[in-house]
């Protein structure tokens, strides 16, 4: 068990690390797509199988194939540039303050007591049975709220990405 | 399983220091859409483990993902709708030359 | 799995604790490869054959009797195929793309139940992640078109793409209604949702209105997803080539054939599950023969899913694009929300006769007025202009 969770977790920061680095677009979504992939492979090891189904189903399925056709509309693939075309100005201060909120985040972790704790119950699972209930129940104003925002989001990006058809007729 | 707390608390922090320099360091829109999904996760991750590790009987951590997962997919669909709108300004996806809020 | 694992444990008392996990890890993933792959290669010869039946013709009958060697003789001269990869394309996702076509089906085996307890991962999320690890099969269209460079394929994988995803919601939605009636997300509860009837037949989902309805919604979804006619935009010949696999030969386009053959038959195997009773079957709860004949059902019961594919293939013209994705949105998807409430209705009706009618109205009436909204205007007669 221990095993698995640092292979899961070896995958999981190459996976982001090579998302972030690589200059060819479509071997960023590629390992984007190794990155989500261990994340699920986590919340199965967590004991949180819903979310774990529900990571793939929406992550990979669905955003993934909307980074992967928002790449093929903007034609801006290829590998082949050098570093200094790749990266940002002034990206030595992202490198920075990025540096900084680790080191933050390190202190804040290994302040107390808490980072030793252990897994309190392992025999207990979440049922999707229990879920349902909760969100047609105690949640369903979030839930409604949750399905007009969805809406919205929807309408919204037709519209934004169609201005330009409509601008042109 | 006897992996104590602080090291799934590492790893969602460097996931999200990750993601971070990706946001902050790159050129290409896309590549820092892509970071800000890498953060979220790494938040989202966290929700998961402080559920496992002390509070197994409750659900609420379980449906605040379920939330925030629709939520960070609803802002991908609309951060890339955005992407694809400016690249037809601009004819590129290069933060740098976004500079001007004049349509 | 379980079960192997249960009777291995007591033949293998006394020796080390891993052996019978392994063995009982090792049974059905060799069941899998063994099997499943082996239908793909007779699936492939039962369609050429009956497609050339519906086309009034012979199939292939030159390899061995009725051309019962013609897979073999396929699998040989495929692998021997030079490997032609652009100069330009990408060549790790050139490579990837063929590999991804065959992962999601094959994970969609393991949660397929052939026979009483004998599914090879009894997860209580089952239909779940057979869902997601089915939208997982979008990348493999993707990737290959977007690795051979060619617009043809580009455009063929978008195409590919938007048919998949579109007709994924009406499958999903009409899966629910399933998951609705049996009460839980595992396959094998699902299955045994469906028993008890007389001779075990009348208790399946298929008979009841909402599930004929949502059987007809996932078959066409399924037939969808897997790209087969009358859905095979993605595929084209003839309109663009062959669309996202148009750069591949050789093995990798054999990888991307027995992915989309292994999806329709995985496909067809979880529709057997979810509405024609899985396992179920005259005879399949006796004591020990009882599990042969209920792999013998399930085994009988895929082979006709297949061959209702089949025949739907040979039968039905090819869909245009815009008219395929008016379907989905415009027919598929409000039917399968309302075969949701009919389920609601038939599970609070009190009394069976009026459940029955009140929900065989509730669809037909909505079905009527969906056919009267999206009506197309009816062909009228042709009008000829002749030069003068």
């Amino acid at each position: 068990m221990n095993a698995a969770f640092w292979i899961l977790s070896a995958i999981t920061v190459i996976g982001a690390v090579l998302a972030v680095t690589l200059r060819n677009l479509v071997h960023c979504v590629l390992s984007l797509i190794l990155f989500f992939l261990g994340i699920a492979a986590h919340y199965f090891l967590l004991r949180a199988d819903f979310i774990g189904a529900v990571q793939i189903l929406i992550y990979i399925g669905a955003v993934a194939v909307l980074i992967l056709f928002a790449i093929m509309l903007t034609h801006n693939v290829t590998g082949t540039e050098g570093p200094r075309e790749v990266l940002g100005g002034k990206w030595w201060s992202g490198l920075a303050t990025a540096g900084i909120l680790g080191v933050v985040i390190w202190w804040a972790i290994y302040k107390d007591q808490i980072a030793a704790a252990l897994p309190s119950n392992q025999k207990a699972q979440s049922s999707v049975l229990e879920i349902g209930r909760a969100l047609m129940s105690e949640w369903v104003v979030p839930f409604e709220i949750m399905a007009v925002l969805l809406t919205a989001a929807l309408i919204g990006a037709v519209v934004i990405a169609l201005e330009e058809v409509m601008r042109r007729r | 399983m006897s992996i104590p707390l602080g090291h799934y608390l590492v790893l969602s922090g460097l996931l999200f220091v990750i993601g971070l320099c990706g946001a902050l360091t790159r050129k290409n829109a896309i590549i820092v859409l892509i970071a800000i999904e890498i953060m979220f996760n790494a938040g989202i991750l966290n929700l998961i483990v402080f559920w496992h590790y002390k509070e197994f009987a409750v659900l609420t951590a379980q449906m605040f993902t379920i939330f925030a997962i629709s939520i960070a997919a609803a802002e991908s669909a609309i951060g890339l709708a955005l992407v694809i709108a400016i690249y037809r300004h601009y004819k590129s996806v290069d933060v740098d030359e976004m500079q001007s809020l004049k349509g | 799995m379980e079960t192997v694992y249960q009777l291995v444990a007591q033949c293998f008392a006394g020796k080390p604790a891993w052996l019978p996990l392994a063995i009982a890890i090792a049974v059905p993933i060799l069941f899998i490869v063994a099997v499943f792959p082996g239908i793909f290669a007779y699936t492939t010869l039962v369609e050429r054959k009956a497609l050339g039946r519906v086309q009034n013709r012979y199939g292939p009958n030159r390899v061995g009797r009725w051309g019962i060697l013609q897979p073999i003789a396929d699998g040989v001269k495929i692998l021997l195929k030079e490997d032609i990869v652009p100069r330009r394309a990408d060549k790790f996702v050139h490579f990837l793309g063929p590999v991804s076509a065959v992962i999601p089906p094959l994970l969609l085996f393991s949660v397929v139940p052939v026979g009483p307890g004998l599914v090879p991962v009894n997860l209580n999320i089952g239909i779940l992640f057979a869902f997601a690890v089915s939208t997982a099969s979008v990348l493999a269209l993707f990737m290959g078109g977007w690795a051979s460079r060619n617009k043809f394929s580009l455009l063929g994988a978008m195409r590919a793409v938007a048919q998949v995803v579109s007709y994924e919601v009406p499958m999903v939605v009409a899966a629910v209604a399933v998951v609705m009636a049996a009460g839980s997300l595992a396959t094998l509860d699902i299955v045994q949702a469906q028993g008890g009837g007389f001779l075990h037949v009348t208790n399946w989902f298929v008979l009841r209105p909402w599930g004929f309805v949502g059987f007809i919604l996932f078959a066409i979804g399924a037939m969808a997803e897997s790209g087969r006619t009358p859905f095979d935009i993605p595929e084209g010949e003839s309109e663009i080539v062959a669309g996202y696999h148009t750069e591949y030969s050789g093995f990798k386009f054999a990888l991307f054939q027995m992915g989309e053959y292994l999806a329709t038959i995985a496909m067809a195997g979880i529709t057997v599950t979810m509405f024609l009773g899985g396992y179920l079957g005259p005879g399949c709860d006796l004591p020990y023969v009882g599990v042969l004949i209920s792999m013998f059902w399930f085994f009988v019961k895929l082979g006709a899913m297949i061959c209702l594919n089949i025949w739907v293939r040979g039968t039905w013209p090819r869909l245009r694009v815009d008219q395929l994705m008016g379907f989905a949105w415009k027919i598929l998807l409000p039917m399968s929300l309302i075969n949701i409430v009919a389920v609601g209705l038939w599970h609070y009706m009190a009394s069976k006769p009026l459940a029955w009618i009140v929900t065989a109205v509730w669809l037909l009436g909505w079905f009527m007025f969906l056919s009267k909204l999206n009506e197309t205007e009816a062909i009228g007669k042709r009008t000829y202009r002749y030069a003068s």
